[in-house]
């Protein structure tokens, strides 16, 4: 997708991941601009979260990963981006408050053992009230949905004012109604400045809601809009065979 | 009333009582403000195999008569090495590894305090403690010991809890995910010479385990785990002091059971509420 008339959020330059003797990901070259909701499909193991790894600094990588131009050596300018995980990933059972979860993401903004401020406490209502969750927030994070989860985890990425959120097979296990309302806040996040990468194994949902498609297998194999990105030949180098099925009707479990 | 409250007061006539409470209650404070970590990171079987392998770090200190606290941190760290150099090889599993570097450990200390000829040593006073015996320096050692690992837990609170809910996440808004882990350790460390005299060696681990773990049968948040695990820390310590000296039981058996007891009320009294919720 050209990103000629938008300032680069992410620029991502030869980005390569090595686990041990494993190449996982090599030479990976793109530059999202602010503001883009851009879906990261590829088959299990073929990179998704590796990539979002390497780009939220998790991971050792080689190549360069600059966001808003600057290039970032070290783990500190990687708190732009927002590494949202799986929902998997995630001890469900930690007796925590939604409010609490939300907080987590001001403590780039405090110092060891400083109690929140008012300017915390804002931000935090704010970005419950942005994923309309306001009247959730003293409820334990176990007690919610699978959704409304996802919205607690971009609320907190919302109060710890990243400029680039890596959602990380957000969508897994989430039911249709959800997911539809899901991608609209996203929409509603881009169209406010966010820049947002979702990897998804949904492929019917990446060429109906979103404008720009990254197909991963190891490398990156197509990078444009999903119709061109997932078509039969683009399918086909990603996931192997597509057995003569329409891209938009797969949905690779 | 009256009958009860003397029935509870009874034992504090004597000094050495008295003592024993003041140290009980900084076990029950200190163990479940650490224990509460331990159980909600999954540590507890490492915590366990930690209190045993601190035998050869305490038995050692005391025989060449230096700090206990100094050798119980010693041994944690000698412990963690190992570990981590027997960890390095992919056919061997982190459990089995911390199964035999603690029995390792706690063989040596055991050989160590067997060999001693020093007069008074004996082994069951570090299995077991020996809670008549504290003495006011004793005190003054663990309350100052209690104070500093309170004082880091109440700082680190923060952190703590978010690098154990989600450590990535931790990291990546600049907490030092690693580092508190080991600081942990040390306050575990810390915690077991704390319990030394009180509990033992062998029971310190129910300090640690099970009042966090009633607590967490009772709270949704960490904050009101913590307070709750305190309560029946201290609860446990007293209440199990009391019923030691009535029973002519030994205390830290008896200190360990009465946790337990209270583990088993809460378990009865929430799991109906949690039923009702499915």
């Amino acid at each position: 997708m050209p990103t000629l008339t938008r300032a680069v959020a992410l620029r991502l330059e030869d980005v390569g991941v090595r686990y041990g003797g494993f190449t996982a990901l090599t030479g990976v070259s793109c530059s999202i601009g602010s503001g883009e909701l851009v879906a990261v499909v590829g088959p299990n193991g073929a990179g998704k979260s590796t990539l979002f790894r390497a780009v939220a600094g998790l991971v050792p990588h080689s190549g360069t990963v600059a966001f808003g131009g600057e290039i970032c050596h070290h783990r500190r300018g990687r708190m732009h981006a927002a590494f949202i995980p799986q929902r998997s990933d995630v001890n469900l059972d930690f007796p925590i408050r939604v409010a609490e979860v939300v907080m987590l993401g001001r403590r780039r903004f405090l110092r060891l053992g400083q109690r929140p401020r008012r300017i915390d406490r804002d931000a935090v209502s704010l970005a419950l009230e942005q994923v309309n969750l306001a009247d959730r927030r003293d409820r334990p994070l176990g007690s919610l949905s699978g959704g409304q989860i996802q919205r607690v985890f971009l609320a907190r990425a919302l109060a710890q004012e990243a400029d680039v959120l890596l959602l990380d097979e957000s969508l897994s296990g989430v039911d249709r109604p959800s997911t539809e309302s899901l991608v609209t806040l996203f929409e509603e996040l881009a169209a406010a400045g966010t820049t947002l990468l979702v990897s998804t194994h949904d492929l019917a949902l990446a060429r109906g809601r979103f404008a720009r498609c990254l197909a991963i297998n190891g490398r990156l194999v197509a990078d444009g809009p999903p119709r061109a990105c997932l078509s039969d030949r683009e399918l086909e180098a990603v996931f192997g065979s597509t057995t003569g099925e329409r891209a938009g009707e797969r949905h690779i479990a | 009333m009256a009958s009860l409250w003397s029935w509870f007061a009874a034992p504090y006539d004597a000094q050495f009582m008295r003592n024993a409470a003041v140290a009980a209650t900084i076990v029950g404070v200190l163990a479940p403000a650490v224990g509460i970590w331990i159980v909600q990171r999954r540590l507890s079987y490492l915590g366990d195999a930690t209190s045993h392998a601190t035998l050869f770090g305490v038995a050692g200190a005391y025989l060449v008569g230096q700090s206990l606290a100094g050798g119980a941190l010693a041994a944690g760290l000698v412990m963690g090495l190992l570990i981590a150099i027997l960890n390095a090889h992919p056919r061997l599993a982190e459990d089995a590894i911390i199964g035999v570097v603690e029995t390792a450990m706690f063989a040596l200390g055991v050989i160590l305090i067997s060999r001693s000829d020093r007069i008074g040593v004996d082994l069951s006073h570090f299995l077991f403690g020996q809670i008549a015996t504290v003495s006011n320096d004793d005190l003054r050692t663990n309350a100052i010991l209690a104070v500093i690992a309170l004082s880091l837990l109440f700082l680190f609170f923060r952190d703590l809890r978010a690098s154990t809910f989600d450590p990535t996440h931790a990291s990546l808004v600049g907490i030092r995910v690693g580092a508190l882990r080991y600081a942990l350790l040390a306050l575990l460390s810390i915690t077991i010479v704390v319990s030394l005299q009180t509990v033992g060696l062998l029971m310190s681990v129910a300090m640690l385990v099970t009042p966090a773990s009633a607590a967490r049968l009772a709270s949704s948040t960490m904050t009101r785990m913590l307070f709750v695990a305190m309560g029946v820390g201290i609860a446990s310590a007293l209440g199990g002091l009391t019923l030691s000296y009535h029973l002519a039981s030994p205390s830290g058996a008896t200190i360990a059971l009465v946790a337990c007891g209270m583990l088993a009320v809460t378990f009865a009294v929430t799991v109906p509420v949690r039923l009702r919720r499915h």
